[in-house]
C-alpha cells in the first residue's frame, strides 16, 4: 500500500533543511525531488503503509493508496493526527464513511523530564535498575 | 579531510565509551538508563538508520502491551514462555525480563501514553494500583499510536540529541586490534551525505531488530513491503553478530504468525478481548477437531495456553486437506458481545475494534476498507504469514548472551548480564536468543538491563583503549563497492538495470527469498523441508553470497538496500545451518524437517549454538545442555 502525494498540496517543505516526510520514513522512502521541489516515494513496493509520513505531513499532501496487486479500489484510511489525538476516516469502497477518534497522548509533546524525581544511580553491582533503587528483586523460588 | 563525493565519502571517526547500534525499544531502554549510570566521565552515543521518533518495530503504533506481569509472578511467565517455544528457553533471561518490565510500562504511562483501565479504576495509574484492561493475562490493552514518539522523546532527552546519529547505517562490527574477542567499534555511512562513520567504543549494545523479508513473501507487486513484522528489520543485529564471532542460539526457530489475510493485521484482541473464534471453510473450530493430532508433542499440547506453532499446525491441517478458507468468525463475536449493550456501547466496542488496526496495522483497515469488510457483518480470513526470524516476539532465535548472576547458573554467565560472547559486545530485545515473549516492553525493559551492566564495563575497563583491527581504507572500499561497481559499469548497456556486472538490490532480494521458499520451508512448500533441500539451498545461498560482491548501488538508497540484504543474506544462512542441525520437528507449524518429523525430547531437548569464525568463515555448531531453573507443568 503505498503512499502518493497531492501534486498541488505538496510544497517540499519550502525547500527547507527538512522535508518532513523525508525525515520520518522508517524505511527511507520519501524523497524530495529538488527539480519539482515535491515529494514522492521512491520504492512503493517497500512501503510498510505505516503511514508515519502521512501524519508527519505539514500540509496533509500525503496518503496511501492500497496496494493494487490486491486490494479493489476505492479505500482509504486517512488520519488526522494533534499533539493528543488522532482522527480517522475510514472509507469504504462502497462509499460508506466511517470515523474515529483516540487519544495518543495524555501530557503536551516536549514535556518529558526523564529524571525529574526519580532516585540517582545507586549500587552499580547490584541488579537494580536506577529506578527500583530500595527495591528487593525477586530471585527464583526454589 | 574535504567534502565527500558519491563512493568517495568524508571519513569520520567519533570516539566514545558505550555505543548504541539501534533506535528501537530496547535501544531507547538503554539510553535512558545508561546515563543516568553513567555520570560525567562515560560517553554515550546512539546510531540509528532511521528517525528515533519512528524507528525501530513500535515505529507506527501497538495497540496493546502483550507483558505486563501485574500480579502475576516471573515464575508463571517463565512457564508461558517455555511452553509457548517448545520447552527451550533461558529461564534465567525470562525471569530477569518479568523481574523489571512493570517498571518500564509504569514509566511509558507516566511519559504519556495512555493506558486502558478498568472502570473500577479510571484514571488511577498502574503505579497507584490501577487495573489495566487485560485483554490476555500478559497483556494490557493501550491508545498506541504515539507509543514509540513518546519513548523516543524520554530517551532523547536523557541522551541529548548531539549524541544521537540518525540516518547512519552501520554495516560492520569492529574487532579490537589488541585484545582478541574484545568489540573496538563498529562502521558505517550515511544515507543522507557521503559520509562513513567509523564509532569506536569500549562497549557495544546490538539492538537493531529481527529479520523481515528474508523469506518470499505471500504478497506480491506492491504489497510486498506490507509485512507482519517491519519491513526495514533487515537481520542486521544477527548478521553483524555472527561475523564478528558471537555464539548464536537457537537460530533455527523462526516465527509464522497467523493473521488476518494480506493485510497481517493482528488477531490477538479479536482471540482474547473479543472472544472470537477461527474455523475452517466448514465452519468447524479446528483446535478442536484436530486436538488429538497435537498429542505428538506432548507434553506441550497440553499447556494454559497451546503453544503458537501448534496452533498454526491445527490450521495447516485443514489448508493442506482442502477445506479453507479459515475464518475468523467476527460476526458473531460482535453479536455476542452487543446482545446486552447500548447503542452506545455499540459503538464504542466498534470503535475498539478498528482501533486495534488502526494503532498498529493501518494497512489492515485499508484492506478491509477496499473489500467492504464490517466486521460486523463480514467475517474475515486469516492466513500464516511467510517466516520472520526474531527473539522478542513468539519466536527466540537470536545471541547467546551472559545471564543475571543473582540467577544464572555458572555455565549461563560469564561476567556482564546480556553481554554475548564477544567481549564489549551486549544485545537486548530481538537480539537476545532462548528468550522470547518480551514483547515492546521487555525489550525496552532489556534494553536497560544490559545499559546499567555496559557502564559498569565501562568502569572496569577503565584502562581499554580500543584500537580498530583491520585497514580503514580496505574497510572503506569494501562499504562502498557497490557504488564503485554502478560507477564502473553503468554505461555499458543502454538499460542500466539490465547489465552483466552487476546485481541490483531488488533482484538479489527476490533470489534470496526464492531460495529459502523453496529450499528452507517458506510457504510454497507449506513450511517442510529436508536434508537433501538444505544441502541444495546451502550451494544456492553459497553463490548468492558470492554474488553479493557485484551488487550495485546507483544512490545513498540503494546502497542502504544492497548492505540491508547482505545482512539478509547472513541471517539466513545461519537459520539454515541451523535447522540443518537440528534432526527433529520442534516447531511444528513453523517449519518441519520432513526426514525428523518426530518432536524428540530424549535427543533434542537442548540449545543449538553455533559460531563462525571470523578469520577463516568456517562454521561450528554444537548441542548445548538445556535446564529448568523454575519447574515446569503443562495444563
Amino acid at each position: 500500500m503505498p503512499t502518493f502525494v497531492h501534486t498541488e498540496k505538496c510544497d517540499g517543505c519550502k525547500g527547507g533543511e527538512v522535508t518532513a516526510c523525508a525525515y520520518i520514513c522508517p524505511h527511507d522512502l520519501m524523497k524530495l525531488d529538488t527539480g519539482r521541489m515535491k515529494a514522492f516515494n521512491q520504492e512503493p513496493e517497500q512501503c510498510w503503509e505505516c503511514q508515519c509520513c502521512v501524519k508527519a505531513c505539514p500540509q496533509q499532501a500525503i496518503e496511501v493508496r492500497s496496494f493494487q496487486d490486491w486490494v479493489p479500489m476505492g479505500g482509504a484510511a486517512i488520519p488526522m493526527r494533534t499533539d493528543s489525538a488522532i482522527m480517522w476516516t475510514i472509507k469504504f469502497r462502497d462509499g460508506e464513511l466511517k470515523r474515529f477518534k483516540f487519544p495518543i497522548r495524555t501530557t503536551p509533546v516536549g514535556t518529558i523530564d526523564p529524571y525529574s524525581g526519580k532516585p540517582e544511580a545507586g549500587d552499580i553491582n547490584s541488579q537494580l535498575l536506577f529506578t527500583e533503587a530500595g527495591r528487593e528483586l525477586p530471585v527464583i523460588a526454589s | 579531510m574535504s567534502e565527500g563525493t558519491f563512493g568517495n565519502p568524508e571519513i569520520v571517526t567519533v570516539e566514545t565509551d558505550v555505543l548504541i547500534v539501534g533506535g528501537g525499544m530496547a535501544a531507547c531502554g538503554a539510553a535512558y538508563e545508561a546515563v543516568r549510570w553513567a555520570g560525567d566521565d562515560v560517553r554515550i552515543t546512539m546510531v540509528d538508520k532511521a528517525a528515533l521518533d519512528r524507528s525501530g518495530a513500535v515505529a507506527q503504533g501497538l495497540s496493546a502491551i502483550n507483558t505486563y506481569l501485574g500480579d502475576n509472578s516471573p515464575e508463571d511467565y517463565c512457564r508461558m514462555v517455555s511452553a509457548d517455544l517448545m520447552g527451550i528457553t533461558r529461564d534465567d533471561l525470562v525471569f530477569d525480563v518479568g523481574r523489571h518490565v512493570d517498571d518500564s510500562v509504569e514509566l511509558f504511562e507516566e511519559w504519556g501514553l495512555p493506558i486502558w483501565k478498568d472502570k473500577s479504576t479510571e484514571g488511577v495509574a498502574l503505579k497507584d494500583g490501577g487495573k489495566p484492561v487485560r485483554s490476555g493475562k500478559w497483556q494490557i490493552m493501550i491508545n498506541g499510536e504515539s507509543y514509540k514518539p513518546i519513548v523516543a522523546e524520554a530517551a532523547k532527552k536523557a541522551l541529548g540529541i548531539e549524541n544521537i546519529y540518525e540516518r547512519v547505517f552501520i554495516v560492520k562490527l569492529l574487532l579490537d586490534a589488541n585484545n582478541e574477542n574484545q568489540i573496538a567499534g563498529a562502521v558505517g555511512f550515511s544515507v543522507r551525505e557521503h559520509k562513513l562513520y567509523i564509532f569506536r567504543c569500549k562497549t557495544c549494545l546490538l539492538v537493531a531488530g529481527g529479520a523481515v523479508n528474508v523469506f518470499r513473501p505471500r504478497s506480491t507487486g506492491e504489497g510486498m513491503g506490507r509485512t507482519w513484522y517491519p519491513v526495514w528489520n533487515a537481520g542486521s543485529t544477527y548478521a553483524m553478530a555472527a561475523e564478528v564471532g558471537a555464539e548464536m542460539t537457537m537460530m533455527e526457530n523462526r516465527f509464522v504468525p497467523c493473521r488476518f489475510k494480506d493485510g497481517y493485521g493482528p488477531v490477538g484482541a479479536w482471540f482474547l478481548l473479543f472472544k472470537s473464534q477461527a474455523v475452517n471453510g466448514f465452519g468447524e473450530n479446528y483446535m478442536v477437531k484436530n486436538a488429538d493430532m497435537l498429542k505428538d508433542f506432548a507434553p506441550y499440547d497440553t499447556a494454559a495456553v497451546i503453544p503458537t506453532c501448534l496452533r498454526n499446525h491445527a490450521m495447516l491441517k485443514e489448508m493442506k486437506d482442502g477445506r479453507g478458507p479459515i475464518m475468523m468468525d467476527t460476526p458473531t463475536a460482535m453479536a455476542k458481545l452487543t446482545e446486552s449493550m447500548s447503542p452506545k456501547e455499540v459503538k464504542h466496542l466498534e470503535s475498539e475494534a478498528w482501533e486495534d488496526f488502526l494503532d498498529m496495522c493501518i494497512g489492515q483497515a485499508g484492506v478491509w476498507a477496499g473489500l467492504n469488510i464490517r466486521p460486523e457483518e463480514t467475517a474475515s480470513e486469516l492466513m500464516p504469514t511467510e517466516p520472520y526470524l526474531l527473539g522478542s516476539h513468539s519466536g527466540c532465535c537470536g545471541i547467546w548472551v551472559s545471564g543475571p548472576e543473582d540467577i544464572a547458573p555458572e555455565e549461563w554467565q560469564w561476567g556482564y548480564n546480556r553481554m554475548t560472547t564477544v567481549n564489549g559486545l551486549f544485545t537486548a530485545g530481538d537480539g537476545v536468543g532462548a528468550s522470547g515473549h518480551k514483547f515492546s516492553s521487555g525489550s525496552h525493559a532489556e534494553g536497560r538491563i544490559a545499559a546499567k551492566n555496559m557502564v559498569r564495563y565501562v568502569r572496569e575497563h577503565a584502562d581499554l583503549s580500543p584500537k580498530i583491527k583491520g585497514d580503514i581504507e580496505q574497510i572503506t572500499e569494501e562499504i562502498y563497492r557497490p557504488v564503485r561497481t554502478y560507477l564502473e559499469h553503468k554505461d555499458k548497456t543502454t538499460a542500466e538495470d539490465i547489465n552483466p556486472n552487476y546485481i541490483i538490490p531488488q533482484q538479489y532480494q527476490m533470489r534470496l527469498q526464492k531460495i529459502m521458499d523453496e529450499y528452507v520451508a517458506g510457504v510454497s512448500t507449506y513450511y517442510n523441508t529436508n536434508g537433501k533441500l538444505l544441502d541444495m539451498g546451502l550451494n544456492y545461498l553459497e553463490m548468492l553470497k558470492e554474488d553479493s560482491k557485484h551488487l550495485r548501488a546507483k544512490d545513498l538508497h540503494e546502497l542502504l538496500r544492497a548492505w540491508e540484504n547482505y545482512h539478509r543474506t547472513r541471517t539466513a544462512e545461519t537459520h539454515l545451518r541451523h535447522i540443518m542441525f537440528r534432526k527433529e520437528t520442534r516447531y511444528p507449524g513453523f517449519f518441519y524437517r520432513v526426514d525428523y518429523p518426530e518432536l524428540d525430547d530424549a535427543n533434542w531437548k537442548v540449545f543449538v549454538n553455533s559460531r563462525m569464525d571470523p578469520e577463516t568463515g568456517d562454521w561450528e555448531l554444537k548441542k548445548v545442555p538445556h535446564i529448568d531453573l523454575v519447574e515446569k507443568h503443562y495444563g
